[in-house]
């Protein structure tokens, strides 16, 4: 059974066709990116995996569970880190992952084990006594996707994890991502506009462009495939628009 | 603990945190009320003090002294006698000496006395600065009732010479003893005090419900608006928690802060109304309203579906708002009008309503617990039960179609006007 199954999923809102039909799979495990130019249809089909939106036609399960007929059961296997997304200003860093883990672990021990995973994870330290208000977009963002990632879900959806973050910090979270793939085995379905980000992270990436996908595969298959460098290239070619070079 | 309370707990968590919230909810009823209070009570207390009352006594006869001698008498008054040769002169005196009333007896006093005129006796009250009137007034009031003591006096002695029998009843020829009729029950208080103790009853409480229900309503709104202000609905509505268990945290959560809100408003304002002294040292009770604790449970009742339904209401229309600031504004331009209603209430009891007034105040859930009140006061349990029937298929309809936006994925999309997403 493939960790995620999406099939001619369509999206519309109002008179905005956001996604045309769009289908793909992800095996257990594995890290899966999406890419795409602003307004291709990342975060909407995000959102539908994590039964934020109900998709106007096609359907998506996750581990066999319909996305809209099952959210309740999709929610305990996933954790979504949002594209824009704060955590609750008034409390410390500490409470905030403590308010998770209760609502995630079984028992006391499970949300014991959450807590220690999600302090290392943040590497925020001390800070995390302090307000969440208090803290830096570096820090808040360390801070959620630490709270994603604590719970140990089955599947996790990080939409831009690193997006509006400095080098550094941006590097953290990327091995941060990395490092936890590899340990825990947890499957990771990611968005991104940033290639290097992808090809760094991901085992297999889908290129969308309005709504369609227009490309899929490992990154060497679609650098050979295209002929190219590195995967701009191969997305600039596939959108056909790559015609020019500069060499 | 279950979800429901981790989630009631964090929304009570962070509304504490507030900062704003916190002074308009605990510092305001709790420090600053009682603090006004204590402020207006120096003032009065300083005018119960000793009031320093200057004379200049012109009278040629012998019923100037009488008065002299009279407010000497008088409690908490401090006479000084001034030798003056005119009225401006005897007022620059007695400014200067710190005096709060010159009371001047002009020359033909006694005369007009003796020759069955009425006369004269012009009081000044010196203001030093314009700042303080209340000790001025009160020591004029003071010296008012020792003339009308005075005056009785005189036409006591007048009468007298005349040669009534019993000058008393001259005097006071007829005398009311007023009584009120309450509840099928005479009451040994007069109308005029029942009618005050009612009053103040009747205005006390819309006042309180109406703080209560616009202050917990902002704060539904705003613990719904926050979460979209500050990104965190998002993930809070992919978290393995049903969703009614979120709507219903979230309206626990606040229901709760408006209970401590309501408690210290409650709190303030009696301590406030204390301090001015509106107490008359009548209860409810002695007027035989007692309050069966039957009625009691019934208007309890009524004031928790009052609250869930505008705590729902406002969820909803938070919904369609994107920031705290807009949340506001959107809930307040529909609670306050709906909830203004019930101070019409204020002044007449449902019943002298003509029936088309009636049940357009009567839907409006908000006059529903001033009516209720008024109900419970005169043991009318059917009306109460009215009410509950009608304010619990409202607040279930309100709860219900909260539970449902937000379990769909208009609590993301929905907003009033054109977004702007990028
Ligand atoms: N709430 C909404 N209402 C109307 N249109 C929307 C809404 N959200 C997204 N869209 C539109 O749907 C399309 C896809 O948007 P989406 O956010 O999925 O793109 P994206 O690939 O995530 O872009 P970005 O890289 O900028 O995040 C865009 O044309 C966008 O304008
Ligand atoms: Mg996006």
């Amino acid at each position: 059974m493939p960790a995620v199954k999406v099939e001619n999923l369509e999206k519309d809102y109002g008179k905005v066709k956001a996604l045309r039909g769009i289908s793909f799979e992800i095996k257990e495990g594995e890290i899966f990116g999406l890419i795409g130019p602003n307004g291709a249809g990342k975060s909407t089909t995000l959102k539908i995996l994590a039964t934020l939106l109900t998709p106007t036609g096609g359907k998506a399960e996750i581990f066999g569970h319909d996305v809209v007929k099952e959210a309740p059961r999709i929610r305990e296997l996933i954790s979504y880190l949002p594209e824009e997304a704060g955590a609750y200003k008034n409390l410390t860093g500490r409470e905030y992952l403590e308010f998770m883990a209760r609502l995630y672990a079984k028992n006391e021990r499970d949300s014991a084990k959450m807590m220690e995973l999600g302090i290392k994870l943040s590497g925020l330290g001390g800070r995390l006594d302090d307000k969440v208000s208090t803290y830096s977009k570096g820090m808040t963002r360390k801070l959620l996707l630490a709270r994603a990632l604590m719970v140990r879900p089955k599947l996790a959806i990080l939409d831009e994890p690193a997006s509006g973050l400095d080098i550094i910090n941006a590097y953290t979270i990327r091995k941060t991502i990395r490092e936890f793939a590899r340990s825990e085995g947890v499957t990771f379905l990611l968005s991104s506009h940033n290639m290097l980000e992808v090809e760094f992270l991901c085992h297999r990436v889908a290129l969308i462009d309005e709504g369609r996908i227009i490309d899929l595969g490992t990154p060497g298959e679609l650098k050979e495939r295209y002929d190219a460098e590195n995967l701009e290239e191969v997305f600039m070619r596939a959108i056909g628009e790559g015609g020019v070079h500069y060499e | 603990m279950s979800d429901f309370w981790i989630m009631a707990k964090k929304e009570m968590k962070n509304l504490i945190r507030d900062k704003k919230l916190l002074f308009g909810l605990i510092i305001v009823p709790l420090v600053l009320y009682p603090a006004m209070g204590k402020l207006m009570h120096v003032g009065l207390e300083k005018a119960q003090g000793e009031t320093h009352v200057a004379i200049a006594n012109f009278d040629d006869g012998q019923y100037g002294m009488v008065l002299v001698k009279t407010l000497q008498n008088a409690p908490n008054v401090t006479v000084t006698l001034i030798n003056a040769s005119s009225v401006e002169r005897a007022l620059e005196f007695a400014a200067k000496r710190d005096q709060n009333v010159l009371v001047v007896i002009p020359h033909n006093f006694s005369e007009s006395i003796i020759n069955d005129k009425p006369a004269t006796v012009k009081l000044y009250g010196i203001f030093r600065s314009v700042s303080t009137g209340m000790k001025e007034s009160v020591s004029e009031g003071r010296i008012n009732a020792v003339i009308s003591v005075l005056s009785e006096q005189i036409a006591r002695i007048k009468i007298q010479k005349l040669g009534a029998g019993s000058p008393d009843a001259v005097l006071h020829p007829v005398r009311a003893e007023s009584m009120s009729y309450l509840k099928n029950r005479i009451v040994p208080v007069s109308p005029s005090i029942v009618s005050g103790v009612l009053a103040s009853q009747s205005i006390t409480l819309p006042i309180i419900i109406f703080l209560m229900v616009t202050i917990t309503a902002q704060m539904a709104a705003g613990a719904v608006a926050a979460e979209k202000e500050n990104k965190t609905l998002e993930t809070l509505l992919t978290l393995p928690v049903k969703r009614t268990t979120i709507v219903a945290s979230k309206i626990t959560g606040t229901a709760l802060m408006g209970l401590i809100a309501a408690l210290a408003y409650m709190v303030g304002m009696r301590s406030y109304m204390e301090s001015l002294g509106v107490q008359s040292g009548i209860s409810l009770s002695e007027l035989g309203l007692q309050i069966a604790p039957g009625g009691m449970v019934l208007f309890a009742l009524i004031i928790f579906l009052t609250i869930i339904f505008s705590l729902s209401l406002a969820m909803i229309l938070a919904i369609f708002a994107q920031d705290v600031q807009s949340a506001n504004t959107v809930v307040s331009s529909v609670i306050l009008p709906l909830a203004f209603p019930a101070f019409i209430l204020m002044y007449t009891g449902i019943g002298e309503l003509p029936a088309a007034a009636r049940y357009a105040l009567l839907a409006d859930p908000f006059t529903h617990p001033i009516v209720a009140y008024q109900y419970m006061l005169s043991g009318n349990y059917t009306g109460m039960l009215t009410s509950i029937a009608y304010l619990a298929v409202l607040a279930a309809l309100t709860l219900y179609t909260t539970a449902r936006i937000f379990s769909t994925e208009k609590v993301l999309t929905a907003k009033i006007g054109r977004g702007r997403k990028s």
